[in-house]
């Protein structure tokens, strides 16, 4: 004869068998797709950074067109960097209970992340080079219009969140999703210094 | 001042994505409240078959193929363009109607608790 055992994650109030520590499913499954998502950013690093190593020398915006605005992309990084800590204060709020506080939060994040995405868009407005211009001109909007692109569905992710949100569908015992969106919401953020490193700072 | 068509291209493209938030947020506040919210029954759920992914993709790759494609003069190869829109918003809305859908077979079906554990 067996005996079945349950225990109750603190955080999310999933309930495990055999009294295991399991991660929930959405968790795991987003864990994996950052996972997937790294070897995706990875390529196209190497894409990047080997196209400069062989155009030596002639690396940047083609003649003509406008520098690179650093103070502009410095102004877009601060406030992502920002946004993932008022997503991480809104994670912190639930898991006290607080859903007053996540919705605070998750809407602040959610402007921010807007903000940055037409914050981006301006900066793309005024270079004066495109997609076609060159290898440099390739490759930068490749690398950052693909990172715009994981924005844009981290706020389309934090949209739902705030909906669900204002309904009030999240407690200190079940809130797996605010979990996994949080996740990927760092990982967009800590990508786009990787971003702004290679292509604003290693000039 | 003249505003570059590539910037009004860019300033189309930032009110697309207020309204398509706009929209998300819509769609997702719609319904009651946490009570009568479904919950997954007990047990491992697999989703079944399906062409869907690969009709989504191919959408998006002709889609992707008519943005690279096109002569200087144009934003998009129409002949590519509008095809893989078409199919990648058919695409979207039949697979998100197929889990919905999916959502409720497993909610009505058969459960063994014994795959719970």
């Amino acid at each position: 004869m067996t005996t079945r055992t349950a225990t109750a994650d603190p955080h999310t109030g999933h309930v495990t068998a055999h009294g295991q520590s399991a991660m929930p499913t959405a968790l795991l499954g987003m864990l994996l797709f950052i996972a997937s998502e790294v070897m995706f950013f990875g390529g196209l690093f190497a894409t990047y950074f080997n196209a400069r190593a062989s155009a030596a020398g002639e690396w940047g915006p083609p003649a003509g067109a406008h520098e690179l605005d650093i103070v502009l992309a410095g102004v877009l990084t601060a406030v992502l960097i920002a946004s993932s800590f008022t997503m991480q204060f809104g994670v912190w709020a639930i898991r006290r209970g607080n859903i007053g506080q996540l919705r605070l939060w998750t809407g602040i994040t959610l402007i921010l992340g807007v903000a940055f995405l037409l914050g981006q868009l301006y900066d793309y407005s005024t270079l004066g080079f495109g997609l076609a211009d060159g290898v440099f001109g390739t490759t930068f909007y490749t690398l950052t219009g693909f990172h715009g692109a994981h924005v844009f569905g981290g706020t389309v992710g934090l949209t739902i969140l705030l909906a669900r949100a204002m309904r009030g569908q999240f407690s200190a015992r079940n809130h797996v999703a605010v979990e996994a969106v949080s996740m990927y919401w760092h990982f967009v953020d800590v990508v786009w210094i990787a971003v702004f490193s290679t292509i604003y700072l290693l000039r | 001042m003249a505003i570059s068509d590539q910037a009004i291209g860019f300033i189309i493209l930032g009110a697309g994505i207020v309204v398509v938030l706009g929209l998300v947020f819509g769609i997702a506040s719609r319904g009651g409240g946490t009570a009568g919210r479904p919950r997954p029954p007990r047990g491992v759920h697999l989703p079944g078959p399906s062409m869907l992914p690969v009709v989504f993709s191919l959408g998006a790759f002709l889609l992707g193929a008519g943005l690279a494609f096109r002569s200087d003069a144009q934003l998009a190869n129409p002949f590519l363009a509008i095809p893989g829109l078409i199919v990648l918003v058919a695409g979207i809305i039949a697979w998100v109607r197929a889990a919905g859908r999916e959502w409720r077979e497993t909610e009505a079906g058969p459960h063994d608790d014994v795959a719970a554990h």
